[in-house]
């Protein structure tokens, strides 16, 4: 079964389906136009911001504290965040370290900017997310997918990064916990990572943005907090999904000075300083009370129980979920392609999901999908999936 | 704690071309009031989230309304996206329509674009050239210099980018309005002289504004909300 192939796709989703950016746009674009759409496609939390969060910058706006910053960020929330970052992730930074970036995303693009020359080869975990491409595509660098699988919960593993260099090899992108995947990279594969990367000179990129929301027993570990690591990792973050903020577009990075300096010579040509009210209130989000995040989680481990026993029903498998906001679920049980699934969940179930092939080529029996709404509304999600599911579903093969 | 200054490795080699930042200059004049109001109403009904990937519907039909008004060009909102600052408008543009090793061509001050053609590994040059692909040009240098090389690109398959950001003059004339160019130009502006630190911008117009939309979503998803909700009700009232 091939995209192109399937009259059932429309135009416009099969126009982009080999660029899985834009087929997840498209898909977002036709739900826009249809009513009572559950959208369980973008990661945008649907919870809000916390009001003391907001309070602060309503209180910047009314002082008139929203003068332009630095481009690297204002000098308080870059110290602010570098405590932050030793106490918690023991990562060994100073305010120096650190500079705010518009977004998590393009915090990436940044530094792939600012690290990687044409010809130069960067490991990406696969299934990855998809909007990574372009950064690296503009840097004239190269991606080399490192494979992982839902047998292993979609763990990276040291073997496998060390078996896709080659004399190209200049950085390993790792993002844990894993969009679209759910999983995380544990600890002690961390460590073993750490080794290849110091014996082969790598440089590490790692987007921690979903780093805050890891469901116990699991937990998070900041590879740039090994012996030798914090030369040659780059460790991104941002408010926006632990602290429900996707719109304030406000990130950071965290590296050794000559990269930060270099990314802010680069963001100076890109986009300038970021907004400075979401400065503001990115400092009181990480100085402020922490309870929001332990709440959000146990909100958020909530829906990944309803949304599990809703796949359960379909007879999807899935990797357990260990962190993030979403569950990357295997529909090969349907028959159906990934992309003409999502197509026909959308058009006849009004459920917005991202097939697997938004987030790789290789991805066409996987479903990404968010918990992004309440309890009860991801309910009515799987119960309008379910019938067709049931229409579309094809039997099972039959041995001879 | 030994804090990491050198990476274990070289830097891209194209970082070496760019200049360090400069300290921030523009200091706003203190917002209206409704401004204010308008940002603190927006954070108040939960304007937190990502916004539409082009920017909020209101600003954007805003921007397409002014350009008609204003210069009298037509443009489409879904010809319009929100960015951060004119700074983000003209890297997208500029990484989007000038070719590696290609020329652009400026007639004016060319300091605004020197850093992200440096990126791009285009040439700046202030004379018609055989490999030019785009020419940037603003309302400043319009009326001097521009109109034969204008006339010129009418022969080309140049892309033209209409920069009003930065000029000191505005006058009502646009080359958008040539029916042989339109579908060629962009028109760049932002709230930077009026809001600085609130980061807005937008890109408006040609055909690859879809294109440029993505182009710069790959890079910032989206533009701050409550700056949008704040430069909207600035234009509303203010211009």
């Amino acid at each position: 079964m091939t995209v192109n192939a399937n009259p059932n796709i429309p135009e416009e989703v099969r126009a982009v389906a080999a660029d899985g950016t834009q087929l997840r746009y498209a898909l977002m674009e036709m739900a826009r136009d249809m009513d009572d759409v559950i959208a369980l496609g973008r990661g945008d939390p649907d919870l809000d911001t916390p009001p003391h969060i907001v309070e602060a910058a309503k209180s910047a706006i009314r002082d008139g504290r929203v003068n332009p910053t630095p481009v690297k960020g204002m000098d308080e929330l870059r110290k602010a965040i570098a405590e932050r970052m030793r106490a918690v992730n023991g990562l060994p930074v100073a305010a120096e370290n650190v500079m705010i970036t518009t977004g998590g995303q393009e915090g990436l693009f940044l530094a792939i900017q600012a690290l990687i020359d044409p010809g130069d080869e960067i490991l990406v975990p696969d299934p990855r997310y998809s909007s990574y491409d372009d950064a690296i595509r503009r840097a004239g660098g190269t991606m080399v997918s490192v494979p992982t699988n839902r047998e292993d919960s979609f763990n990276l593993e040291a073997e496998a990064v060390e078996a896709a260099i080659t004399p190209a090899s200049k950085a390993l992108l790792i993002v844990t916990p894993s969009n679209p995947t759910a999983g995380i990279v544990t600890e002690d594969r961390l460590r073993a990572i750490a080794d290849v990367c110091i014996r082969h000179n790598l440089i590490v990129i790692v987007d921690e943005i979903y780093g805050k929301i890891v469901f116990p027993p699991w937990r998070h570990f900041s590879i740039g907090s090994l012996p030798g690591m914090a030369e040659r990792t780059i460790t991104l973050d941002a408010f926006s999904k632990t602290y429900a903020m996707t719109g304030w577009r406000c990130g950071y990075a965290a590296a050794p000075v000559d990269v930060i300096e270099a990314m802010a010579r680069v963001k100076q040509v890109t986009t300038g300083p970021v907004a400075t009210v979401s400065q503001w209130a990115g400092l009181a989000a990480i100085t402020g009370p922490q309870d929001c995040v332990a709440d959000y989680l146990k909100i958020y481990t909530e829906r990944r129980g309803a949304l599990l026993d809703g796949l359960d029903r379909m007879g999807f498998a899935y990797g357990e979920p260990r962190g993030g906001l979403f569950v990357w679920a295997d529909c090969s049980s349907t028959g159906i392609h990934a992309t003409e699934l999502s197509y026909l969940l959308l058009k006849e179930g009004r459920v917005l999901i991202f097939p697997g092939t938004a987030f790789g080529d290789a991805w066409r029996e996987y479903l990404r999908i968010t918990m992004l709404e309440p309890i009860e509304t991801l309910k009515t999600a799987v119960a309008r999936m379910l019938p067709v599911l049931e229409r579309y579903r094809l039997p099972p093969p039959q041995n001879d | 704690m030994q804090t990491p200054t050198t990476l274990s490795r070289p830097l891209a080699q194209r970082v070496a071309g760019l200049h360090d930042p400069r300290a921030p200059s523009a200091t706003a004049t203190a917002l209206p009031a409704s401004v204010i109001d308008a940002a603190c109403a927006a954070l108040d009904r939960g304007e937190t989230h990502y916004t539409d990937r082009p920017g909020i519907p209101e600003f954007r039909a805003w921007v397409a309304d002014h350009l008609r008004e204003r210069y009298k060009i037509k443009i489409d909102p879904a010809e319009v996206t929100i960015t951060c600052g004119s700074t983000e408008a003209r890297f997208v543009c500029l990484t989007l329509l000038a070719p590696p090793a290609s020329a652009v061509l400026c007639p004016g001050d060319s300091s605004p674009i020197r850093g992200a053609l440096h990126l791009v590994g285009a040439k700046i040059v202030d004379a018609i050239q055989d490999d030019i692909s785009l020419l940037y040009i603003s309302p400043d240098v319009y009326r001097e210099t521009s109109t034969e090389l204008l006339r010129r690109a009418e022969e080309t398959d140049w892309w033209i980018i209409y920069d009003l950001s930065l000029a000191k003059t505005d006058p009502p004339f646009h080359p958008a309005r040539n029916p042989k160019l339109a579908s060629r130009v962009v028109t760049i502006n932002s709230l930077s002289a009026s809001m600085p630190g609130w980061r807005l911008g937008w890109m408006a117009g040609s055909e690859m504004a879809l294109r440029l939309r993505a182009g710069k979503q790959a890079i910032t998803i989206c533009t701050t909300a409550v700056s949008q909700w704040a430069g909207l009700e600035w234009v509303r009232t203010q211009l």
